[in-house]
């Protein structure tokens, strides 16, 4: 391997790290030891710092694997920069059980990857819940692999879910999806309608771990206990007048959202080809054959909680719309809608 | 006062004969208040001790009165206050009850299934164990509704609920149950085992332990003796049955160039019978045990 890629590919990682989490992310990495970075000054500006770096990095001959396996960390610290899309295998019937061996898993995606392109780079950082996140660099069969625009796969063993980055070389992903579905012992993959930039979150949807409150005999506080959001505190001088529907409005969102906290989630999109329908008899487009082609977007810094605060807000009627409470439950967050 | 000042100054009496007769006057109806005033004095008395004695009479009936009152009410309030008293015991009682079927209830999850009923259907809580050791929790919320179905859960993603349900869940709420139990009891038991040879047994390990999410594929290089010269043996255990805690197969190998020596050889398969037999971690005591005595055969 030659040093000159790595070494580009750690300098321009070193400087995309914040000055306030560079040590952090240069113990994880614990490529450098304790005396080489006590002999770095970490007040200096940042493009002096990133050159003694660098040429510590150079001194220790860092690979081109060490590279990535920085790029991969700052990824990790960074995962939001990304946006995430999920895919789902599944196995065929009567399959043996899954004895997953993550040496093999790795031997194996890398080969499948090496045997297409002869070009690519690929590396691996096992993390927590023994999962493992890929860094794959692609190449052509001429060109040498792009180090700064590598696709990244997080998979968590024994589990049909992988996420990975959305990379711009959409062309790649059917072999990336092979490459997992064999490397893990599937059969097939397929892509979901989910999206997001926040990988915790999409992991919390599709692993169904949001809503992880549940009534046992130990619980001191009972459920239905909670205050309606009616401060008993107010003055008494104000009445709700419509008391009832509030508490109503209430009990409908608590059903459906829960009391946990909601996975993140920045859009919900629909798209529509449907029939116009209206109650008035005649207009031009309720004789319209064609359905109509439309988008409609909701985006939010935190789409969910918006949601479960319309109609408690009084903005949207109780109970809200099922194709928007149905997000986490379904695991979308794409909807196509089409006349049946 | 002012007459006798008057007379005795002057000797002579002042303002004249009209002022005289006023002063005679003054006294004659003094004196005759005064003959008068034991009449009064008398009519009044008399009057007064009438009065006083009818008030009397008044205070003695209304005094019986009380008594008589008092008297009942106290009768009344000794049989109220006792009806109070074992009111307050049978209260205390209860109390007593609701609290001991509580904790009865709390302490039903060391059964290893126990359920609490929600609003939807009831809300199911597997609790495992190995070896007496209590481990995780894990909670199924079940929706009694045809068909049956599950509203939320914990059970990690890698234990293949879907599959379970899908031959269980309509037919056999019971056998779901019991199977899931001993899918996440068998589970956590491998778990528990890979967990200690991680920490306890660190020194004996070459190298990291290979696992996966289920616990079910073990690999990992040791050593019988960590300070001594035996040989490094790798170790490959799988557990096929995701319903047990010990190794359906077992491959102890030698990572060497050279070949085993005969005493080496039967070591090797008697490690390999070892990790059939015995959980993990126990494997790895008696190696500790083996060990220390060795040592003691060293001193002596």
């Amino acid at each position: 391997m030659r040093r000159e890629p790595a070494g580009d590919v750690v300098r321009r990682t070193i400087l995309k790290i914040p000055l306030t989490e560079m040590m952090t992310i240069l113990k994880t990495w614990n490529f450098l030891s304790e005396n080489q970075l006590q002999t770095v000054n970490f007040r200096q500006r940042k493009e002096s710092l990133v050159q003694d770096l660098v040429l510590l990095c150079e001194e220790n001959r860092a690979s081109l694997n060490d590279a990535a396996l920085l790029d991969i960390i700052y990824t990790q610290f960074h995962r939001h920069q990304k946006v995430w899309d999920v895919f789902q295998m599944s196995k065929g019937p009567g399959e043996d059980t899954d004895l997953f061996d993550m040496e093999q898993f790795k031997s194996s995606f890398k080969k499948i990857l090496k045997r297409a392109l002869k070009n690519v780079t690929v590396s691996f950082r096992d993390a927590e819940e023994n999962a493992v996140w890929i860094r794959i660099a692609w190449g052509t069969q001429y060109r040498k692999p792009n180090q700064y625009k590598p696709a990244y796969v997080v998979y968590y063993s024994q589990t049909p879910y992988a996420f990975t980055s959305s990379s711009q070389l959409k062309s790649n992903l059917p072999l990336l999806g092979q490459a997992l579905t064999v490397a893990s012992k599937h059969h097939q993959i397929v892509k979901m309608d989910l999206r997001s930039r926040y990988l915790d979150s999409l992991k919390a949807i599709v692993f169904k771990q949001y809503n992880q409150t549940f009534e046992t005999h130990n619980s001191t506080t009972p459920l239905q206990e909670r205050s309606l959001g009616l401060d008993i505190n107010m003055d008494s001088r104000i009445i709700h007048e419509n008391k009832t529907e509030k508490e109503r409005v209430q009990r409908v969102t608590q059903e459906i959202f829960g009391d946990y906290p909601q996975p993140r989630l920045e859009f919900a999109q629909y798209k529509l080809e449907t029939k116009f329908k209206s109650d008035l008899n005649g207009g031009i487009l309720a004789e319209r054959e064609e359905p109509l082609r439309c988008l409609v977007k909701f985006s939010s810094p935190h789409l969910l909680e918006a949601l479960k605060s319309l109609a408690p807000a009084g903005i949207a009627d109780a109970p809200l719309s099922p194709l928007l409470t149905c997000i986490p439950n379904k695991g979308m967050n794409y909807f196509k809608i089409r006349d049946k | 006062m002012e007459l006798a000042n008057t007379l005795s100054q002057d000797g002579e009496s002042r303002g004249g004969v009209l002022a005289h007769l006023e002063r005679l006057e003054t006294q004659v109806s003094r004196s005759r208040k005064k003959m008068e005033e034991p009449q009064s004095a008398q009519a009044e008395e008399s009057a007064l001790g009438t009065r006083i004695h009818e008030l009397r009479r008044l205070r003695d009936k209304l005094r019986a009165e009380v008594k008589q009152h008092q008297a009942s009410v106290k009768a009344s309030t000794t049989n109220v206050e006792s009806d109070q008293t074992s009111e307050i015991t049978e209260q205390e009682s209860l109390k007593r009850k609701r609290e001991n079927v509580k904790a009865i209830l709390q302490a039903y999850r060391f059964t290893g299934i126990s359920g609490k009923l929600t609003s939807r259907g009831a809300c199911v809580c597997i609790s495992t164990a190995f070896e007496g050791n209590l481990l995780g929790s894990y909670f199924v919320d079940l929706v009694m509704r045809k068909p049956l179905q599950i509203h939320h859960h914990s059970i990690p993603v890698f234990i293949p609920l879907e599959e379970i349900s899908a031959k269980y869940l309509q037919t056999n709420v019971q056998h779901f149950l019991f199977t899931l139990c001993e899918y996440l009891n068998a589970y956590s038991g491998r778990k528990y085992q890979a967990d200690r040879l991680q920490s306890d047994f660190e020194a004996f390990l070459a190298g990291p332990l290979q696992r996966n999410s289920l616990c079910n594929l073990l690999s990992f290089t040791y050593k019988a003796e960590p300070e001594g010269q035996s040989f490094p043996f790798c170790a490959r255990l799988l557990y096929k049955d995701l319903t047990t805690t010990l190794p359906t197969d077992v491959t102890v190998t030698y990572q060497g160039t050279d070949a085993l020596s005969t005493t080496q050889e039967e070591q090797r398969a008697a490690h390999e019978n070892l990790f059939f037999t015995k959980p993990l971690h126990q494997v790895f005591t008696s190696f500790a045990r083996k060990g220390d005595k060795l040592d003691m055969s060293l001193v002596s």
